[in-house]
């Protein structure tokens, strides 16, 4: 378990305590115990429903426009310059 | 209790409050995340535009984080507090309708589609829901009459005539109780269910008792579809383009790691890891895929129950005294089932009447006498 | 030993449309950083992705040029990984059910003919762009590019030299760009691909080790890459110079050497999953039809038409089929003079000088083809001299769609009035006798300069046979 934490930490950008794994833990312990009898249903041949209303086609013009202006998407920004959000140099 | 206030209501128009996962553009909205404070919305969501018309919005009530928790009792407390006709919040796992089977207010989890989830904090898409908590059916039903309606700018928003069609009354006869979920409930719940039965017979309901058949699996079934879709929702709060940055960092994986560790709790960290955890390779179409099958049985069940009955009951929860540091997955049996498949809800008398689809103004309408 | 090199390209195009493919932003190329962008396209949260038909319609189009199947129910899902150019986190593209399937592509090298099978074409949105800043040691993040729509096209491992590839990618652009489906042009990133690459003995059925290199933005790199990567394999495989890894390389074309990367590409994972704000596009017959309806005829027949039914000859039909922009105007200006060498003419010599003049592609021709036929006919009557023809064309470039008007506002409608032709005749060998008598003399030259100056006094406006009949009649006299 604690090999997976570390791993699914990792993942996701995260970084736990250790208070923090020991809840994680038990979340993945509570449906752990349910794993079984979840496997145990037979789903042969059943479609997966991804969407719950039968919808289809739900398309769009292919019309441009642009509300928003730089200054107001960047007026949060941690770091922002010359119209560029900035983050560490990255290494490739 | 209440995040913000505001203005004090003019008395002209009625007010309602809006939850902390409604995004509006005149102030912050956070999703009870230190990962957003301060953060404002450049745009209005659908449902807070549509109730600024007819009501004066006067502030967001606080929510648990990213609306992961037990109960949203911000939301009862600003009723009782404040000059308000409602709040309208996201009912993303069961907070909502716990909070009102245990304080006795009506809330309506609406049909899936019925009501724009553009401008929502996403947290689950595929089941989040806005929904109306109110004092009373009326009430309730005046303010989802208000935010129900087709939008153009929500891909999986049901067309126009199909949503007003949700808001007509119908007539509740019969309801089935399913046996699986009325054992095992705490004494006050037991009494809460059967009270709850009582008022139905009494405005001359007939009830029948069911078997639960696949409907336990929902509560696994949702864990896994929602955890997923919540670990893809919240990706994108890494520090980068708003919200929170940790300070000092000198590589974009510190940005990363830290800004996310920094602020999100332990119950988002949980999920998060659980969700990306059913999405690996390995685990693929044993959890995930598993999962959207086992919600079209769900799914199923109710189609075939729905030709018996009119509504379902199913408890909210176990039991009354439910403390907001339990892991909310044990409970979310209750719930789970109409989540997953985006059914309506209403909760009145202190449990869930579930519909088929669109039978909304139906529910309302019996809850109305229940009361 | 004999090696032999297996290739599979993975080719990402963007499509040619207005928008981005889940948000109304402008999709178009070289904005200042971060103008094209709004909440969603900046991973803000509310807003819900809301498919762009027209990025459907092109989807099913490549497919059809490419002999793809064509998926009647598609849908979409999320793939995820953090990197900055990806701002929600997650790419929203086509894993369980791709719009296209199963398709085709003939191309000839110096070896013959060979068919390379494509595997599938999925539509997906394009990531954001980082631009890094040494001096100031950090890294700047345009969000301009992100969700601008793209097609992948993922062909089967069926290529065996740099050759072949070049040849498999000029036919996929060309094939693209006749259909409009993107302007494919490697040098602003609309054109890219990953080689995917490894090495066997002759004849194995077994692969080797592959290795990728990702992101490839012109045939004269793609085809050094290639090189380099096939002798660094064969390397490895007979002298054990190292030891061969599944992996993602970095190109440097100014190094001439490929490097393993480092980053995000590594990782795996993508855990993808279908996308629950999204609902599955299904593909009618009506809406099929009208797109199969709309394809256009491939180069290569236009080519032959225009040779076999109009009369080209290979250097012009050739040269005509190398931009569908120009196939268009030869088109309809024929449609309208009936004359396919003329309108030919036009378009490749005085069009393409004033798209020069302009710093225009052939592609960016966009002028009324029918404007122009009616302009070549003017001049075939003989009712327009060659050099004012000139003029009205530069007005049809700009916008004109009616040269008989142009001709006669400006007055360059050719008289049949000889009288006046006679009359400058006589005045222009009056006045200028020495030129009257070199050309007596024997030089030709001189009778150019007389036949100039009659046409400039009359403005251009007279048929040039007559006045040459009526100049030398005078010539004669004089």
């Amino acid at each position: 378990m604690e090999d997976l934490l570390d791993m699914l930490e990792k993942v996701n950008q995260l970084s736990l305590t250790d208070e923090e794994k020991a809840v994680a833990a038990g979340y993945f312990a509570a449906t752990e115990k349910d794993f079984a009898t979840f496997s145990a249903v037979d789903t042969d041949g059943v479609e997966p429903m991804v969407h719950v209303m039968p919808l289809e086609n739900v398309l769009r013009e292919d019309v441009s426009s642009q509300p928003f202006t730089r200054e107001d998407l960047q007026k949060g920004a941690p770091e922002a310059e010359d119209g560029y959000w900035e983050v560490p140099r990255l290494i490739e | 209790m209440t995040y913000t206030t505001k203005k004090e209501p003019t008395f002209t128009k009625d007010a309602i409050a809006l939850d902390d996962m409604i995004l509006t553009k005149d102030s912050p909205t956070t999703a009870g995340s230190k990962m957003l404070e301060g953060y404002t919305s450049l745009f209005d969501a659908t449902v807070a535009e549509k109730l600024s018309e007819d009501y004066e919005i006067l502030g967001k009530v606080a929510v648990s984080e990213f609306a992961l928790g037990m109960l949203a009792d911000s939301a009862a407390t600003a009723l009782d507090e404040k000059e308000i006709k409602a709040v309208v919040g996201l009912d993303a796992n069961g907070a909502y309708r716990r909070t009102a089977a245990l304080t006795g207010k009506v809330f309506v989890k609406p049909t899936y589609g019925t009501v724009s989830r553009f401008g929502l904090i996403p947290v689950a898409c595929s089941g989040d829901t806005v929904g109306v908590m109110a004092d009373g059916a009326d009430e309730a039903k005046e303010v989802l009459g208000v935010i129900a309606g087709h939008d153009d700018k929500d891909g999986t928003s049901l067309p126009q005539e199909v949503c007003a069609a949700a808001l007509d009354a119908g007539t509740i006869k019969k309801i089935a109780v399913v046996k699986d979920f009325t054992a095992n409930l705490s004494a006050e719940m037991t009494a809460k269910v059967d009270a709850a039965i009582e008022k139905a017979k009494a405005q001359g309901a007939e009830i029948i008792e069911v078997d639960g058949g696949v409907l336990s699996q929902a509560k696994l079934a949702w864990a896994i579809l929602s955890s997923a879709e919540f670990c893809n929702n919240v990706s994108r709060y890494d520090g980068v383009k708003y919200g929170y940055r940790a300070k000092g960092c000198h590589s974009i994986e510190e940005i990363y790691v830290r800004s996310r560790s920094e602020t999100f709790g332990s119950a988002v960290k949980s999920a998060i890891l659980y969700g990306s955890h059913v999405l690996s390779t390995d685990n693929y179409d044993k959890m995930y895929d598993k999962a959207l099958r086992v919600r079209r049985l769900v799914k199923a069940y109710f189609d075939e129950l729905f030709t018996k009955v009119d509504a379902v009951l199913l408890p909210a929860c176990s039991k009354t005294d439910l403390s907001a540091t339990e892991c909310v997955y044990e409970e979310s049996k209750y719930t789970a089932p109409a989540s997953i498949t985006g059914l309506p809800v209403v909760v009145a008398a202190g449990v869930q009447w579930l519909g088929k689809p669109l039978a909304d103004g139906a529910l309302l309408a019996f809850s109305k006498q229940l009361a | 030993m004999e090696y032999e090199v297996v290739i599979g390209l993975e080719v990402h195009c963007e499509l040619a449309t207005n928008s981005k493919i889940f948000c109304a932003c402008s999709a178009k190329y070289g904005a200042e950083a971060n103008e094209h962008v709004c909440p969603a396209c900046c991973g803000m949260p509310g807003m819900l992705p809301i498919v762009n038909k027209r990025v459907v319609d092109l989807g099913m189009t490549a497919g059809m040029m490419l002999n793809c199947h064509i998926n009647r129910k598609t849908t979409f899902d999320k793939k995820n990984y953090y990197y900055p150019d990806l701002p929600a986190a997650y790419q929203t593209t086509q894993l369980f059910a791709p719009i296209c399937v199963n398709g085709r592509v003939d191309i000839e090298t110096s070896k013959g003919k060979k068919s390379v099978r494509i595997k599938q074409i999925h539509m997906e949105e394009d990531a954001g762009k980082l631009v890094h800043d040494d001096w100031r040691d950090l890294t700047m993040v345009d969000y301009n590019r992100t969700s601008v729509p793209l097609v992948e096209i993922v062909s089967q491992p069926d290529l065996s030299s740099a050759e072949e590839v070049v040849a498999y990618l000029e036919r996929l652009r060309s094939l693209l760009r006749f259909a409009k489906v993107s302007d494919c042009r490697w040098e602003q990133g609309s054109m890219r691909c990953d080689v995917n690459l490894s090495v066997r003995e002759k004849g194995s059925d077994k692969l080797g080790v592959r290795t990728e290199m990702k992101n490839m933005n012109s045939l004269a790199a793609i085809t050094r890459a290639i090189e380099y990567e096939t002798a660094r394999h064969i390397d490895a495989i007979v002298n054990k110079t190292e030891e061969l890894v599944q992996e993602t390389r970095r190109w440097d074309d100014e190094k001439g050497k490929s490097f393993a990367m480092r980053t995000k590409e590594t990782a795996g994972d993508y855990r993808y999953f279908p996308d629950p704000n999204v609902m599955p596009v299904v593909i009618d017959d009506t809406w099929y039809n009208r797109i199969k309806d709309s394809l256009p005829e491939f180069p290569e027949v236009k080519k032959a038409r225009y040779m076999d039914e109009l009369g080209l000859g290979d250097f012009d039909a050739t040269s005509l089929v190398e931009s569908r922009a120009f196939c268009d105007v030869f088109e309809a200006a024929y449609a309208e003079c009936g004359l396919a060498k003329d309108a030919a003419n036009w378009i490749l010599k005085d069009c393409a000088n004033l798209l020069n003049r302009n710093q225009m592609t052939a592609d960016m021709l966009s002028i009324d083809g029918r404007a122009l036929g009616k302009l070549i006919r003017l001049v075939a009557d003989e009712k327009v001299g060659r050099a004012n023809a000139k003029f009205i064309l530069a007005e049809i470039f700009a916008g004109a769609t009616d040269p008989e008007k142009i001709a006669v506002e400006k007055g360059f409608i050719v008289s049949n009035d000889t009288s006046l032709i006679e009359k400058v005749v006589v005045d222009i060998v009056a006045a200028d006798p020495k030129s009257v008598a070199d050309y007596k003399g024997g030089k030709e030259k001189a009778f150019m300069a007389l036949f100039g100056k009659c046409m400039r006094e009359l403005k251009g406006n007279c048929n040039p046979q007559v006045l040459r009949e009526l100049l030398l009649k005078e010539i004669d006299k004089a």
